[in-house]
C-alpha cells in the first residue's frame, strides 16, 4: 500500500430507545438502529477518510482495495500532517447498577409517564418528558496493529414543564444522564421541581444588565468552564491560531485558586474507555493554579503543538475523530457559598444553564442561566429571570475570586463540527468580580 | 484526477416488501428512504488537511393502526423486517390518536427543484474552491485559521400504502472560511443547490470582517437602533420565532403566538411565509417529508399572524389540515413540523442612511427564552454605521431584548435577499434596542 503512513478504521453499530410523552400523550416510544464506521488513511501529504454504512471488513486484498481508495481521496490534500506517538490502553466501562435492557420499554414508559405525571402542578400549562437509551459497541484496528471492542450504554431523560399566567410563559426544565445504569426509577422529585421552577419564575423579574459581581451555582460556572476555557484549549483550535489560549502555555491567566481539568477516565457523562483513535485517556490539567499547563489532544494536533497528551479525540458514530472535551471541571476551592454571598454584598446569584456558545479566536464567550436571584447586602434576594452573562476569556479568568468547596457535575452534549457528544461539566460555586451580565429588565 | 461516479436508483424493492408486509398488520405504512453521497475538503490554515467521502443510505419507516403511530428506522435496507417490526412494537405503546390517512397520490411535476446535474463527486473542484476561498482572503492583511468546501448528492423517496411514491433527487454545493486578525474574528460561508457559488467572495468577505473588526472600540451602554445582517436575523428568528409558529408548540402551550391568530404580532411591513417553490431555496420540494403537497403557507401578512404549521399527526389531532410542512433532518425517526424555505418580505427602505449599529452575527442566540422570546446574546462583528460607511468597529457589547416585541416596529428592510439555511432573509433595521458595553 504505497504512499499509505497509517489508516485506522472506527466502527461503530447499535441501537437507540426515544420515549416522548407529551402532555400525557406517548407521542413515540420505539427503537432504531445503525451501523457505521469510519475509515482514516494517512497518505503521503493528509488524511484520506470514508464514511461507510454497515461496514464488514473486506476480506484479503479487498481490504487493501478500500484503504488504497480512501488513499486516493487523500490526493487533493497539501498539509503534511503527522501524528505523535500516543500511550494505548483500554479501560474497563463501568458496571451498571440496572442495566436498562433488562427493562422492557413498557415499564420505562410507565416510569417516565410517571415522572412527566409529577410536573403537571396546578399553574402548569404543558409538560413534556423524553427518555433515551444508546447502546454503541465500538471495534477500533488500526495500522500499527491496535485492536480494541468494548460496549458502553447511554441513557437519560429529561423534563420540561411550562406555565403560563395572564399571558406570561415560563419554563422549567431538568434533565439527568448517566453511563451508570437506568436512571429514571424514583425521580418524579426532578419532575416536580421543573414545574415549581416554571411557576416561581411567572413572577420573576427580567434581570437588568450591567456589570457587576456575579455568583455562579456549580451548573453554569461547569458550563463556564466548558465555554470558556474548554473550547479555548482545544489542539485544534489552537494549531490553527483561533485560540486565545494559543502561546499561552505558563502564562498565568487567572487566580491562584482556579485549577481546570478534562478527565475523560472520569465514571461521568463523557468517560471514554479509550479515544476515537486507540489512545490511552487520562487527566489533563488545562490551567493549574491560575497558570497555563496544556491543551487536548488528539495525535495530530499533539505533533503539531505539543504541551499535553492525545486522548480528547472523540467522534460521534460515522463521523471523523475531533478534539474534544469529555468531563471538564473547576476544582474544589476552600470557600463556601455563604462567604461568597458575604464577598459579594451587592450583585447576582446565578443558577442553572440554557447552554452557551464561544468564539475562540476572539476569546469571547456567552452563556445564559436558567434563573437567578439578586444579591442584596450580602443575602439572597427577588428571583430575576433571563439572565445572561458573557465575557472576555483571559480577562474573565482573573476576576474568579472565590471557589467553594461543593463541586457537582452536569450532563449535556456538546456540539463541534457538527457533531453532537456526550460530557458532563462542573464546578463548586464560584464568584466573579465585575461581570457583563445581560438581561432585558429596565429597572 | 478522476470523478467519483455515483449510480441513482430508486430502491423499489425494500421499499415495496415493506408495504406490503406492513399492510398484513398495520392500517397504513409509510417508508422514507434516502441514500446519498458528499465529498469535502477541510482546510486547515491555508493548505487542504484532510478529503472525506460519505456515501450512506437509510430508511424511516412509519405504521398506523387504529389511529397509533409506530417509528423505527435503519442505515441498512436489508434489514428492513426487523426495522418494521420495530416500528409496529413502537405503535402498540403509543397513545392513539385521531387519524384521517396518510395522502394519496397527486399528480405533481417530478422535475425536482433542488438538483443540479452538473454537480459530481469532483475533487477537483473542490481544490478549485480552496484556492479561490484563499485567493479572496489574500486581498486582507489576516490569517487564514479554517474552512471547507464540500458537494453532495442524495435521492430521497417517500413512499405509502396509499400509493404515493415520489422520488427526487437533491444537490449541495458549499464553502466557507474563518480568518483572524490579531483577536478579531471573521466568517462567512455560500451555499446553493447548483453552481452558483462565489468562494472568492467568500474568501474576501471572511477576511474582510476579520481585518475591519480588528482594533474595536468600546460602546457606551444604552438604545441603539441595530440593523441585523441575514446571518443575525436568521439566528433570531431560527431560535424563537419559527418554532413558535409550529402547530405541535402552539397546541401544546408551548408557543406565545397561540390565541393571537388574526392579530398584529410584528411590524405591518413585514410578511413571512414558506415558499416550498422558490428558486433560491435549497429545501425547495414540490412535496413534504410525507407525501402531502407542498403549498406556499402564509403565517403572516402585512404583520397579521395568518397561520401556523402542521403536520399530519398535529392536523388530525386538532382537526387542522396539513398545510405540507413536514420535514425530516435525516432519515431517523419519524417526521416533524418545519419550514421548506422561509422568507421575509418587508418595506424596502435606506436601513443605514441613519447612524445605527450594524451587527453581522451574534453569539449564544439557541440560549434565548424559546417561550418568552427574551434573549441577551454577545455581538459579533459590530459597527457603528452612518450614511452606509461604516463608521468604526465595536470591539464587544451585548444585545438584550425579546424577539417577539423587537419585531413589532422597525425601520424596514434591505433590498437584497441572502439564502441562510432554510431561509431566505433581508437585513433589517430595529429601533432604540438594548445595548449593554461600557
Amino acid at each position: 500500500m504505497d504512499g499509505i503512513r497509517y489508516y485506522d478504521i472506527r466502527h461503530v453499530a447499535g441501537e437507540v430507545t426515544h420515549i416522548d410523552i407529551d402532555n400525557s400523550v406517548i407521542e413515540s416510544a420505539g427503537t432504531s438502529f445503525f451501523d457505521q464506521a469510519v475509515v482514516r488513511v494517512l497518505g503521503p501529504r493528509g488524511w484520506g477518510i470514508m464514511t461507510v454504512d454497515n461496514y464488514q471488513r473486506p476480506r484479503g486484498d479487498r481490504f487493501s482495495d478500500m484503504i488504497n481508495s480512501v488513499r486516493g481521496v487523500a490526493s487533493i490534500t497539501g498539509e503534511k500532517v503527522e501524528v505523535a506517538d500516543a500511550k494505548r490502553g483500554v479501560l474497563d466501562v463501568p458496571a451498571m447498577r440496572e442495566d436498562p435492557r433488562d427493562v422492557s420499554i413498557e415499564e420505562k414508559t410507565s416510569i417516565l409517564a410517571g415522572i412527566e405525571k409529577s410536573a403537571r402542578l396546578e399553574g402548569i400549562s404543558s409538560s413534556r418528558a423524553n427518555y433515551s437509551e444508546r447502546h454503541e459497541t465500538v471495534t477500533f484496528e488500526d495500522s500499527s496493529g491496535n485492536e480494541h471492542t468494548y460496549s458502553i450504554c447511554r441513557c437519560g431523560f429529561g423534563i420540561m414543564a411550562v406555565a403560563s399566567r395572564d399571558g406570561i410563559v415560563q419554563m422549567g426544565y431538568e434533565r439527568l444522564h448517566s453511563i451508570s445504569g437506568l436512571p429514571i426509577r424514583h425521580k418524579q422529585d426532578i419532575g416536580a421541581a421543573a414545574a415549581r421552577r416554571a411557576i416561581e419564575l411567572l413572577d420573576a423579574k427580567a434581570a437588568k444588565g450591567g456589570i457587576m459581581n456575579a455568583i455562579l451555582d456549580q451548573e453554569l460556572a461547569g458550563v463556564f468552564a466548558h465555554e470558556a476555557v474548554g473550547h479555548a484549549s482545544e489542539g485544534d483550535l489552537v494549531k490553527e491560531g483561533n485560540s486565545v489560549l494559543s502561546g499561552k502555555i505558563g502564562e498565568k491567566i487567572g487566580n491562584n485558586i482556579l485549577t481546570i481539568v478534562d478527565d475523560p477516565s472520569l465514571p461521568e457523562f463523557g468517560f471514554e474507555p479509550v479515544d476515537a483513535e486507540g489512545s490511552a485517556v487520562g487527566r489533563t490539567e488545562i490551567i493549574r493554579r491560575g497558570r497555563v499547563c496544556a491543551y487536548l489532544h488528539s495525535r495530530e494536533t499533539l505533533a503539531a503543538i505539543g504541551h499535553g497528551a492525545a486522548g480528547n479525540a472523540r467522534a460521534m458514530p460515522g463521523e471523523p475523530p475531533l478534539v474534544r472535551m469529555s468531563n471538564t471541571y473547576i476544582e474544589n476551592g476552600d470557600s463556601s457559598l455563604e462567604e461568597m454571598l458575604e464577598t459579594c454584598r451587592d450583585g447576582i446569584l446565578l443558577k442553572g444553564s440554557r447552554g452557551g456558545q464561544v468564539d475562540p479566536g476572539r476569546g469571547v464567550f456567552q452563556f445564559n442561566a436558567e434563573y437567578g436571584y439578586l444579591v442584596e447586602g450580602g443575602e439572597v434576594a427577588g428571583m430575576v429571570r433571563d439572565v445572561s452573562l458573557s465575557g472576555e476569556i483571559l480577562s474573565t479568568l482573573h476576576s474568579i475570586e472565590l471557589c467553594a468547596n461543593d463541586l457537582l457535575m452536569h450532563q449535556g452534549y456538546c456540539g463541534k463540527g457538527g457533531q453532537s457528544v456526550p460530557v458532563s461539566d462542573g464546578s463548586p460555586h464560584v464568584l466573579l468580580r465585575c461581570a457583563v451580565v445581560g438581561g432585558s429588565g429596565t429597572d | 484526477m478522476s470523478c467519483f461516479v455515483v449510480r441513482w436508483w430508486v430502491a423499489v424493492e425494500p421499499i415495496e416488501s415493506v408495504l406490503k408486509e406492513g399492510s398484513k398488520t398495520a392500517d397504513e405504512v409509510e417508508v422514507f428512504f434516502v441514500k446519498g453521497e458528499s465529498l469535502s475538503a477541510s482546510l486547515r490554515k491555508r493548505e487542504i488537511s484532510e478529503a472525506a467521502i460519505s456515501r450512506s443510505t437509510g430508511m424511516a419507516i412509519r405504521t398506523i393502526r387504529d389511529g397509533k403511530i409506530g417509528v423505527s428506522s435503519t442505515d441498512d435496507p436489508e434489514r428492513w423486517q426487523e426495522c418494521l417490526s420495530a416500528a409496529l412494537a413502537s405503535g402498540e405503546l403509543a397513545t392513539p390518536q385521531e387519524w384521517g390517512g396518510l395522502p394519496g397520490p397527486v399528480d405533481l411535476d417530478p422535475t425536482p427543484l433542488a438538483c443540479d446535474p452538473e454537480i459530481t463527486m469532483d475533487p477537483a473542484l473542490l481544490e478549485r474552491f480552496c484556492e479561490e476561498l484563499l485567493e479572496g482572503a489574500s486581498r486582507y492583511p489576516v490569517e487564514v485559521t479554517s474552512g471547507s468546501a464540500h458537494v453532495s448528492r442524495q435521492f430521497s423517496t417517500v413512499a405509502n400504502s396509499s400509493g404515493v411514491l415520489y422520488s427526487s433527487p437533491k444537490t449541495s454545493v458549499g464553502v466557507s472560511l474563518d480568518c483572524i486578525s490579531g483577536q478579531s474574528t471573521g466568517y462567512e460561508f455560500d451555499s446553493s443547490y447548483r453552481l452558483d457559488i462565489d468562494p472568492v467572495g467568500v474568501g474576501e468577505e471572511a477576511a474582510r470582517l476579520a481585518h475591519t473588526s480588528a482594533g474595536g472600540d468600546d460602546i457606551r451602554s444604552g438604545r441603539y437602533d441595530v440593523v441585523l445582517s441575514q446571518i443575525a436575523l436568521s439566528q433570531f428568528l431560527g431560535a424563537v420565532f419559527v418554532p413558535a409558529l409550529s402547530g405541535r408548540n402552539v397546541h401544546a402551550g408551548r408557543s406565545r403566538l397561540a390565541g393571537s391568530m388574526g392579530e398584529v404580532v410584528i411590524d405591518n411591513s413585514l410578511s413571512l411565509y414558506d415558499d416550498p417553490f422558490d428558486g433560491r431555496g435549497l429545501s425547495s420540494t414540490r412535496w413534504d417529508a410525507e407525501g402531502s403537497p407542498a403549498r406556499r403557507l402564509d403565517f403572516i401578512k402585512n404583520g397579521v399572524l395568518m397561520a401556523f404549521a402542521y403536520d399530519l399527526k398535529t392536523a388530525y389531532r386538532y382537526g387542522k389540515s396539513s398545510t405540507g410542512s413536514a420535514v425530516r433532518s435525516g432519515y431517523g425517526g419519524g417526521p416533524a413540523i418545519g419550514v421548506h424555505n422561509l422568507v421575509l418580505d418587508g418595506k424596502e427602505s435606506g436601513i443605514m442612511d441613519e447612524p445605527a449599529l450594524y451587527v453581522h452575527d451574534v453569539v449564544g442566540a439557541h440560549t434565548a427564552n424559546p417561550l418568552s422570546g427574551d434573549f441577551s446574546v454577545e455581538l459579533s462583528n459590530a459597527y457603528l454605521v452612518e450614511g452606509d460607511e461604516f463608521v468604526r468597529s465595536v470591539r464587544k457589547a451585548m444585545m438584550s431584548g425579546n424577539i417577539f416585541t423587537m419585531l413589532q416596529e422597525t425601520g424596514g428592510v434591505g433590498s437584497k435577499k441572502r439564502v441562510t439555511g432554510k431561509m431566505i432573509l433581508p437585513k433589517i433595521r430595529l429601533l432604540r434596542q438594548n445595548i449593554i458595553g461600557v
